[in-house]
């Protein structure tokens, strides 16, 4: 039978069994890092350095779990933060604003199609809204979780998600059905 | 609604599963070493000196001695400094619990 993810932190608090926490890792990189890619507009390199960052303080603060939510939740929490402290570190040294990434050459441009019309249209989007769009519509975390995760009010996450969903469908028009 | 739908579907398919390739080993070999053997180590030697002082207290004070004279002393005052020393330890020993208390909050919540 297959552990729980609960089993598991429960195995990395009173051992500290490291293979648990590896197991726990394995199981969420690729929805943390998925995250991250969007969140930092595909940046691969800066994106799987905030996941290590996020998992190594994860670990650190594991003891913070209470499991009132979900681990994923918490960990996205954890990722969005270190996301968050990243940009303001690297806006205060080198003045990159949302306004100059959202005009920064994107590296899926050569590629055609729907995909990368969905990318672009979500890289456009403010971040607020972006970060509610993905974790709601593309990580399907509730609008509650959400919340948790942003830290900010339920109406506002259910508002930046319904503005973000709009602006996509307006950009992505050509390609709805008919 | 099925504009919606379709949204949904094309949002969730942008974001495929992504190959470990060897991200796991990589933030397993950053972890801190387990705290486990620095803890029995710490326990070890707590435990050794508390076993090596008690040996040395009994054989230097005549097997135990000064306890049953101490406590003879203790029966001999009168109830009113056996009150206040009472009263004194107590008020030592909650003062020592409420600072560990406080320090182990002050530590959970950073």
């Amino acid at each position: 039978m297959e552990l729980t993810d609960a089993d598991l932190v429960a195995r990395v608090l009173v051992d500290e069994d490291q293979h648990a926490f590896g197991e726990l890792v394995r199981r969420h990189q690729s929805s943390v890092r998925g995250l991250l890619r969007q969140l930092t507009r595909t940046d691969v390199a800066l994106a799987d350095d905030l996941a290590q960052q996020a998992f190594l303080r994860a670990y650190k603060n594991i003891r913070n779990f209470r499991g009132e939510a979900r681990f994923s939740t918490w960990l996205y929490r954890i990722a969005y933060n270190c996301f968050r402290e990243d940009a303001r570190r690297r806006k205060e040294l080198v003045g990159i604003d949302e306004e100059q990434l959202q005009t920064q050459h994107d590296p899926q441009a050569a590629d055609p199609g729907l995909r990368h019309d969905l990318m672009r249209a979500l890289n456009l989007l403010p971040l607020n809204e972006r970060s509610a769009i993905l974790l709601c519509c593309q990580n399907g975390l509730s609008h509650d979780e959400a919340a948790r995760v942003l830290d900010i009010p339920l109406g506002t996450v259910k508002t930046n998600v319904l503005r973000g969903r709009e602006k996509l469908k307006r950009m992505l028009a050509d390609w709805g059905p008919n | 609604m099925n504009q919606e739908h379709w949204l949904d579907r094309e949002l969730r398919d942008a974001a495929p599963y992504i190959d470990d390739e060897g991200f796991t080993v990589r933030v397993l070999q950053q972890l801190p070493p387990p705290r486990r053997r620095q803890d029995l180590l710490r326990a070890v030697i707590l435990l050794g000196t508390a076993f090596l002082a008690s040996v040395l207290t009994y054989v230097v004070s005549d097997g135990g001695r000064f306890i049953s004279v101490t406590l003879e002393r203790l029966a001999a005052l009168p109830a009113l400094w056996v009150f206040v020393l009472a009263l004194a330890s107590g008020l030592v020993m909650a003062a020592a619990g409420a600072t560990a208390a406080i320090s182990r909050s002050r530590a959970s919540l950073t």
